[in-house]
């Protein structure tokens, strides 16, 4: 059985959870008093991850730790279709570690927002928002031009990747942080299909959307 | 308030792209300093509402749109599509909610691939005559700059007409064609192309710059059109932000709340008359079995009120009867009332004149809707039985709780297939329905005993039918163990009975007038009955607001809202649930 | 970029000068997170507020970050937590469950949120929404309904009592669906607790409490206080369901709007199931608070 330790109200160890989710894998969370105990300081947790953070991922003899590690293990073992990990697809499969990358920086801007106002980490909050908000622009008219090419996720596939599962909780949690996603439409769309994706599980702060439009297509219009 | 803020409330504005609507979604916006949620039901109607549930002002953004029903995440509160009305509260699941409980809605119209609505617009969305020959959606920019800066800067937007050879952007000519609203014409000798851009002002300090292609771009060209133009704005949003962050913080807009609507009472309506005040077109009328005709009665005028599953409205007739027919229509579906008619031979000749007189594009008078036979939807089994033309307030039932995913049968007793009213209908509702055709009374008696039997203590049952059915369901579900208050009926004819053995009279003593309060009755009905306002609000004794002064006598109180001490004064009550102890109170009214 | 719509957490004009607020005691920190070495800042009504140990090993407080002694602010331990006041506070309320001696009690969480004081509470006292935002853990569709019970005052304290709410997972040591009891109480206008029957034991009750410290009036930090009759579940355990069901309110109460709590009775329409929402509002008002409210 696969391990996960686990934080609830971890961006990062959710990441993990929704992938899980939907791809059927069965695991056990392990939880970690984060916080206010500090477990994965403890020396009992260094021998887990010497980096002392959550997630870390065990697989029989196997450990992963760093959130975007880990999603990239489990679509590649775990999804026989080989779509959230295109492998055998050069183009969208450069295009997913590009998007990769853009969700280091959503989890260090809107995701760091929000470590700082519920729980008090010492961030430069107005840098994180500024940060985060640049981020939402590029995204947003990102997402706006997929939805004018029939297309619903942020790498250039019919089939959503890794790439969502990294970077939707960052979105749907910023504002926790303070962010407002009132200027991004496009976004929200996009944060309605990711909710309506089979196996979709919720974590605190994320409630699920109802069901959605029979067609497919993202501009589709009753 | 500011001349211009004036002039800005009057106005059309766009706030959303056609497309920001699709189905199932809650866009979330603002318009001059006032958040709004707009979302398109499942028919097209595009709803623009203040973004605020009336109960804890959560954002109705953050909920359901289910395609009928906008839902509220913090207690599943239901709003109807158009009317905005609550239908159904799920912490009071035995109760309708109060008809005053609406949203605050604004008028909302497409065009030209916007949403356009305003505060208290005048007039109609402005012509625009050069989109009128046909117009490509390009990408809008919300900026972070006031609108009106954002005007005067405008005509630094570069772009290249469709079709220049060069594909070079090249300035543009700047034409106010309204107060928030510019066409912009770029030419380079050999192309020209028209863009005009609508500035939507989101707060004093933000706004949202929609442009619009005037013309149809070929679909091949499409993406780049739309790729040059998105870059252009963006150019042009960097220097409008670098001013505006320069300049100091405009004061804000002020924004009125809306405060839950407090009902003040029609001035005396004629006592114990019935009322029609509605006014409703024969949209459609059809055959939907042998022997029940359809009839769809769309509004003239004002949008229907909200209706919930189980009600029914009185219909004045052309040849004066008045006849009470059960709603069909699902929750939420405000765009018409769907009723079904059968054809009695020993009618008296309501159903005569309907399926006989009443024509397509007629009008009726008719009341607004009323509800005795309320559907609760806490129960994780609810049974609705059906006897022919009674299933029409179950269909309603049964629309409701499928849409909401609850657990529940429909059994429906029929002649024969020819005679099952709205089949239409029943096979959207998939296998929760079960038809039992051709039964003899007593084979109907070993149905209902059957399907009766061993209830769960959670479970709810619905009758309506022919009166022997309903009186047959009655015992059977009595001798089955089902709980007196899990078990509803509702016959055909309106048989509510006021039971005057417990009535209770109060003075109104300013007004210099004595009624009579009827069990069944609440002090407010008969006071509004006998003209008599006084101002309310929930209706379920817990906001306050139609508090009396008690002059003499002592009240029965009933509400929530009085703490302990002042019920012990005895010196005021709310006349929405509180009655009388004895048999007489005298009120400061 | 578009910062005029962010949150914001305190703001200058925030300092509270309304007397029925600033005369308080407020939990500022669970007394385990204290930091021995380095002194703590925080903001309390709108105040810069230092806290750490001195000398004697004991928790001190005092006005404005940094300035050690300047301006020393008076400190009780209770609960856990270190409780401190801007102004001249009356006695602190009692929580008896403390003193038995085989109850667990800990601190769940310290959380910002965006809201007002009055707003926290009241979702605190709010069962209709347990199967909304609870979803599957403290409430669940169809079980909607929310009985009648009863609120009083004791010793100038609100308590609703005789409340039940169908709970499929009521707590981290709950396997299934159940009817539970509740009791509610607010003995001060920043804290509420509640009891709950015990999933292990049938004759006893949980002790929950939700210690509000108002940063601002539109911005809050929520303490979490736990004292559980629970010998099964570990803290992580523990901390992780109430953390949950936290996580799961931040969002609503980040949605509220205005966030300060109107008194108007019609200024939100209020239901039977919101008696205690009602008698908190009210009283809110008779003690003339207008501190991250709405007066009526």
């Amino acid at each position: 059985m696969i391990r996960l330790y686990d934080w609830e109200l971890s961006v990062n160890c959710y990441k993990q959870r929704l992938m899980m989710g939907i791809l059927g894998v069965d695991y056990e969370s392990v939880p970690v008093d984060f916080y206010p105990g500090r477990e994965h300081k403890s020396p009992e947790f260094a021998e887990i991850n010497p980096l002392g953070h959550i997630p870390v991922l065990v697989d029989g003899d196997y450990s992963l730790r760093d959130a975007h590690a880990i999603l990239v293990y489990l679509a590649a073992k775990y999804d026989p279709s080989r779509r959230w990990y295109p492998v055998d697809e050069p183009e969208l499969l450069g295009e997913t570690a590009q998007w990769m990358l853009f969700a280091e920086a959503t989890t260090n801007t809107a995701s760091a927002a929000r470590l700082h106002v519920n729980l008090g980490y010492d961030f430069d909050i107005e840098e994180c928002r500024a940060g985060a908000h640049r981020l939402f622009r590029v995204l947003d008219e990102h997402l706006w031009f997929r939805e004018r090419d029939g297309l619903g996720w942020v790498a250039g596939a019919e089939h959503p990747t890794i790439a969502d599962i990294a970077i939707f909780p960052d979105v749907m949690l910023s504002e926790e942080g303070g962010i407002s996603r009132l200027d991004y439409p496009a976004l929200r769309r996009w944060t309605d299909r990711v909710r309506r994706i089979p196996g979709f599980v919720v974590m605190p702060g994320i409630f699920p959307v109802g069901d959605g439009p029979e067609r497919a297509d993202p501009l589709s219009i009753a | 308030m500011s001349a211009v803020l004036t002039e800005l409330r009057a106005a059309w504005h766009p706030v959303a792209a056609g497309t920001d609507l699709p189905p199932r979604h809650a866009f979330q916006g603002e318009l001059l300093g006032r958040e709004l949620v707009a979302w398109r039901a499942d028919d097209g109607f595009v709803n623009v509402w203040e973004n605020r549930c009336l109960h804890r002002g959560v954002r109705l953004s953050i909920g359901t749109n289910d395609g009928t029903e906008l839902v509220c995440r913090y207690h599943g509160w239901r709003y109807a599509s158009r009317s905005a009305g609550c239908t159904y509260i799920p912490a009071h699941p035995a109760d309708a909610p109060a008809r005053t409980i609406c949203n605050r809605t604004f008028p909302a119209v497409e065009r030209y691939g916007l949403v356009w609505t305003g505060e208290d617009p005048v007039g109609e969305v402005p012509d625009v005559a050069v989109l009128e020959g046909g117009h490509t959606d390009l990408r809008h920019l919300p900026f972070d700059a006031p609108a009106d800066l954002v005007m005067a800067e405008l005509g630094s937007l570069r772009f290249a007409p469709v079709g220049s050879p060069s594909g070079e952007p090249v300035g543009v000519d700047v034409v106010e064609i309204g107060p928030l609203t510019v066409a912009l014409t770029a030419s380079d000798g050999s192309a020209e192309s028209s863009v005009v851009v609508f500035v939507q002002p989101v707060d004093a300090a933000h706004c949202v710059v929609r442009p619009v292609l005037a013309g149809v771009v070929d679909a091949a060209d499409l993406r780049a059109v739309r790729r040059h133009h998105a870059t252009a704005l963006e150019t042009l949003r960097t220097s409008v932000e670098e001013i505006a962050r320069t300049l100091p913080g405009p004061e804000p807009y002020e924004v009125l709340l809306e405060r839950a609507p407090v009902h003040v009472a029609d001035p005396a309506p004629p006592v114990a008359g019935r009322t029609a005040p509605l006014r409703v077109r024969v949209a459609r009328k059809w055959r939907t079995s042998a022997e029940v005709m359809a009839f769809d009665l769309e509004s003239i005028g004002d949008p229907l009120p909200t209706h919930q599953p189980g009600a029914h409205i009185d219909v004045h007739l052309p040849n004066g009867l008045v006849r009470q027919y059960s709603l069909t229509n699902g929750p939420g579906d405000t765009a018409s009332y769907v009723i079904g008619v059968k054809r009695e031979p020993e009618s008296r000749g309501g159903s005569v004149a309907l399926h006989d007189t009443v024509r397509e594009g007629d009008v009726l008078a008719i009341s607004e809707p009323r509800n005795n036979f309320v559907l609760r939807r806490d129960s994780p089994r609810t049974v609705l039985i059906a006897g022919g033309i009674g299933l029409t307030p179950l269909l309603a039932m049964a629309r409701a709780l499928h849409r909401m995913g609850a657990g529940f049968e429909l059994h429906i007793f029929a002649r024969s297939d020819e005679h099952l009213p709205f089949a239409d209908v029943l096979e959207t509702l998939g296998s929760s329905v079960h038809t039992h055709l051709g039964l003899d009374p007593a084979a109907t008696g070993v149905t209902l005993g059957e399907l009766l039997a061993e209830p769960a203590s959670t479970d709810q049952v619905y009758v309506c039918g022919p009166g022997p059915m309903l009186d047959a369901a009655r015992s059977l579900a009595a001798a089955a163990g089902w709980a007196d208050e899990a078990v509803h009926f509702e016959y055909f004819a309106n048989t509510t009975e006021i039971d005057v053995s417990s009535t209770f009279e109060v003075s109104l003593a300013r007004s210099a007038l004595t009624v009579t309060v009827p069990a069944g009755s609440t002090i407010l009905e008969v006071m509004r009955e006998n003209g008599v306002a006084v101002p309310s609000s929930c209706e379920q004794g817990a906001c306050g607001t139609c508090s009396v002064a008690v002059i003499e006598g002592q009240p029965d109180h009933q509400d929530v809202y009085l703490s302990e001490s002042e019920r012990a004064r005895g010196d005021r009550m709310m006349v929405c649930v509180s009655r009388a102890r004895g048999d007489r109170l005298v009120l400061d009214v | 970029m578009a910062g005029s719509r962010d949150s914001v957490t305190a703001a200058a004009s925030d300092v509270c000068a309304d007397p029925a607020m600033v005369d308080q005691w407020y939990a500022i920190a669970a007394l385990e997170e204290v930091p021995a070495d380095t002194p703590a800042a925080t903001v309390l009504l709108g105040v810069d507020v230092g806290f750490g140990v001195d000398g004697s090993g004991g928790p001190v407080a005092w006005r404005a970050a940094g300035s050690r002694g300047a301006e020393p602010l008076p400190v009780r331990e209770d609960f856990g937590y270190l409780w401190t006041s801007v102004g001249d506070p009356p006695e602190l309320f009692a929580v008896p469950e403390v003193d038995e001696a085989d109850r667990r009690t800990l601190n769940a969480a310290t959380i910002g949120i965006a809201t007002s004081t009055g707003r926290a509470i009241e979702n605190f006292l709010d069962m209709a929404h347990f199967p909304y935002v609870h979803t599957g853990v403290l409430g669940a569709e169809p079980y909607t309904e929310v009985a009648e019970y009863s609120i009083e005052m004791r010793d100038g304290e609100i308590w609703a009592t005789g409340c039940r709410f169908y709970q499929p997972l009521a707590a981290a040591a709950s396997t299934d669906g159940t009817v539970v009891d509740y009791v509610y109480r607010v003995p001060h206008p920043a804290c509420a607790m509640l009891y709950k029957s015990a999933p292990t034991d049938d004759g006893r009750m949980d002790a929950i409490g939700i210690f509000v410290q108002p940063v601002g009036e539109e911005f809050v930090r929520a303490h979490l206080f736990l004292s559980l009759v629970d010998d099964v579940s570990a803290d992580a355990g523990i901390r992780r369901f109430q953390q949950t069901i936290f996580g799961q309110d931040k969002p609503i109460l980040e949605n509220q709007y205005p966030k300060r709590l109107p008194l108007d009775p019609r200024a939100e329409t209020p239901i039977r199931a919101d008696r205690s929402a009602i008698a908190y509002r009210r009283w809110l008002s008779d003690l003339g608070v207008t501190y991250g409210v709405i007066p009526a």
